[in-house]
């Protein structure tokens, strides 16, 4: 495909500029200024000093670092396959046009159009274990109230739920753009040649969902990776270290500890870890020809 | 129809992008200030006076609520521009700000003698005033006269000399609680404040940072404070007397107001939010409990006034000042919340609205039991920090191992000022 169909260069680019140029100036320069200023040193009056690699060597040498990355990759690793599971079902599950299903497909949306401060107040009060209404549920339903945020075990499954919550319904729309892209012909040979449902989904529905799985993988990575707010508002790291993402980490030693060449290193450490699992996962659903 | 042509389509983007990049022109310079988000009505009739005085300055109040207001002024400070001009500042936190460069010295327009000597201490910094003393703090034990009353518990004496302690308080607060019906004992206004608890370690002794502000280690994660923080969780894990988790210091108020709560132990600014909102409620005042084993301690400090060094309208932002630290706008100002004054001149001319229990408890605090937060220039990273472990504490961490992780990571931060 593709010979035979040639336009010059400048074309593409010149369609591609105004992107690149945004992308440029609000993704890339910040990176840049970030990796940079992760080497400099915050002088109390505010004048910068070069200090090397002493905020990385601070930061190996801190165990409440360590405990922050354990915490974000436990996060990641489970947050990340459930909530692209979980958006995979959906899509399946709204993807015929039947009765009520565009009332579903809007319902799944609605936690979308929340902003992600809101939703971590909706949910610290939903989950309040005194006198939230979850509790009360599960009070009225005769089973025992739990601490939710305020259990050192339960806080980042609870994080974990909040963050599903607000994020399944929107990576299902991209992978329901990719299931509606499947020509319903394949599905309709591979049934006649007998295949049932379990065998048409693994035959057929993943091969060709590779490439949308990938894009929602590494943009819900990254998405998880930057988590912030729920931590900032509901728990504030704890109970004892139990949800200290690294995002949040940053953030603290900003402007809560006033020590902005750690808070770079740390975005410069979240950025890496970030580059090697995406790279990882886009390896995963490389087409193999 | 119309169709857009490539001409057409470059004039349309460059005609928005023209009209997005003017400065607006209605922005009229006025002074920004940013102040607490107490209810409105303590804040507006403060600003019109203003107003009123200086109708020639314009301005920007902007309120921002307790639990943001620090991580908000500090986006804006470290910003280092002229925004705002006029913020309202704890008084611990002073040194932190002089420090860095984020406020005036108000020495020569101040006149020291005006103000209570612990207010004036709070403003200090290397001989300098840094804040203009805008109110002090002091807590007392409010309770729920009625509940006390059908529980059969004699309610304790506002004599300071026949103060309770801490295990008389806890023994009642137990036989007030009943899950049931969703009603507590004993409640903190503020669950995870060091403001709030420092004292309690420091009745048992304890002393909550080096005398030269600059280590943790050895004194918050000292035996006083674990012995103190022990007990602490024990209200809310094993005597269960106090509903954990109401971090915002407005919700225990509020639980307190709707009889839920039996024992508020909160600041007298409370008083007037009490008496308006919740006129229900019969309210009795004792005196701040300690432990048998100690001596009474109350904290004390509260929200000074800061202006910004990098201000472009320095006489402006002094005439704020001027007016704030008038006798009249504090007596005002003392009405509308009550915070112990810092103007020796309001408790004179006041001195019939202090003829009741909760200020005679208070004064006879401010005179022999307030301590004031520990000074150091660290203070926004020590308390921090410190929240933080207090938080944990609360929800069943290990006292000893979350004290002595807090005070290494104070340590840690404090390094910066050495």
């Amino acid at each position: 495909m593709g010979a035979g169909f040639r336009v010059p260069l400048r074309v593409p680019a010149a369609f591609l500029a105004p992107a690149l140029l945004l992308l440029a100036v609000f993704r890339l320069t910040p990176i840049g200024i970030a990796a940079g200023g992760s080497l400099t040193g915050t002088r109390l009056t505010g004048e910068t000093v070069f200090v090397g690699l002493a905020n990385f060597e601070a930061l190996a040498a801190d165990p409440s670092f360590w405990r922050s990355v354990e915490v974000t990759l436990l996060f990641n690793l489970v947050v990340n396959p459930l909530q692209i599971v979980c958006a995979l079902g959906l899509a399946l599950l709204v993807l015929r046009p039947t009765r009520f299903v565009p009332l579903f497909r809007a319902a799944f949306l609605t936690p979308m159009t929340v902003s992600i401060a809101l939703t971590a107040v909706l949910w610290a009060i939903l989950l309040e274990p005194t006198s939230g209404p979850v509790n009360g549920l599960l009070r009225a339903l005769g089973l025992p109230p739990q601490p939710f945020f305020r259990s050192e075990h339960q806080a980042l499954p609870a994080l974990v739920a909040v963050a599903s919550w607000k994020g399944v319904g929107y990576w299902m729309i991209f992978l329901l753009a990719g299931l509606l892209t499947i020509p319903r012909e394949l599905y309709e040979a591979a049934a006649l040649d007998g295949a049932g449902p379990l065998q048409r989904f693994w035959r057929i529905t993943l091969p060709l969902m590779r490439r949308p799985l990938a894009f929602v993988l590494v943009a819900d990575t990254a998405a998880n990776f930057l988590l912030f707010a729920p931590v900032y508002v509901i728990t504030h790291g704890g109970p004892n270290g139990a949800t200290s993402l690294l995002m949040f980490e940053a953030y603290q030693a900003a402007f809560a500890y006033l020590d902005h060449g750690r808070s770079l290193a740390l975005s410069t450490v979240i950025l890496l870890i970030l580059g090697l699992i995406a790279a990882a996962e886009l390896r995963l659903f490389r087409e193999r020809r | 129809m119309h169709r857009l042509d490539r001409r057409s389509t470059l004039g349309l983007g460059l005609a928005a992008a023209t009209a997005l990049a003017r400065p607006a022109r209605s922005q009229a310079a006025g002074l920004r200030v940013v102040w607490m988000g107490w209810p409105e009505g303590q804040v507006k009739p403060l600003m019109d006076s203003f107003r009123a005085a200086h109708p020639s300055i314009a301005l920007q109040v902007e309120t921002i609520p307790f639990v943001q207001i620090f991580q908000t002024l500090e986006v804006r400070l470290q910003a280092r521009t002229s925004d705002p001009d006029i913020f309202i500042c704890d008084s611990p936190l002073t040194a932190s700000y002089a420090v860095r460069g984020h406020l005036l010295d108000l020495t020569p327009h101040l006149r020291a003698e005006r103000f209570a000597k612990a207010a004036l201490d709070a403003a200090s910094w290397q001989g300098k005033l840094y804040s203009a003393p805008f109110g002090s703090s002091m807590q007392v034990l409010f309770y729920n006269k009625a509940l006390l009353r059908a529980a059969g518990i004699a309610p304790p004496e506002p004599d300071p000399a026949r103060r309770w302690t801490w295990e008389q308080l806890v023994d009642a607060a137990a036989r007030l609680t009943d899950p049931a019906k969703g009603q507590w004992g004993f409640s903190f206004e503020q669950q995870e404040r060091p403001y709030q608890l420092l004292p309690l370690g420091q009745s048992l002794g304890g002393v909550a940072l080096s005398p030269d502000g600059l280590r943790a280690t050895g004194f918050i994660d000292g035996p006083a404070f674990v012995e103190a923080y022990t007990f602490m969780q024990r209200l809310y894990t094993e005597r269960k007397v106090s509903p954990p988790g109401l971090f915002d210091p407005n919700l225990p108020v509020e639980q307190f107001g709707n009889g839920r709560i039996a024992f508020l132990l909160a600041g007298t600014f409370n008083a007037t939010v009490l008496a308006d909102k919740y006129k229900a409620i019969e309210l009795g005042v004792a005196p701040h409990p300690y432990f048998a084993a100690g001596k009474p301690v109350t904290p004390t400090g509260a929200w000074h006034i800061g202006v910004n060094p990098r201000t472009r309208q320095k006489e402006a932002a002094l005439a704020f000042i001027d007016h704030f630290m008038s006798d009249e706008l504090q007596i005002q100002w003392f009405k509308l919340r009550p915070y112990p004054p810092v103007l020796r001149a309001v408790w004179e001319k006041e001195a019939k609205a202090f003829d009741t229990d909760m200020w005679r408890i208070a004064r006879h605090e401010l005179d022999h039991t307030a301590v004031p937060r520990p000074a150091t220039p660290g203070f926004r990273e020590y308390e921090d920090v410190l929240r933080v472990a207090l938080r944990d504490i609360t929800t069943g961490a290990d006292v000893k191992a979350t004290l002595g992780a807090a005070a290494q990571k104070i340590d840690r931060e404090l390094q910066k000022y050495r």
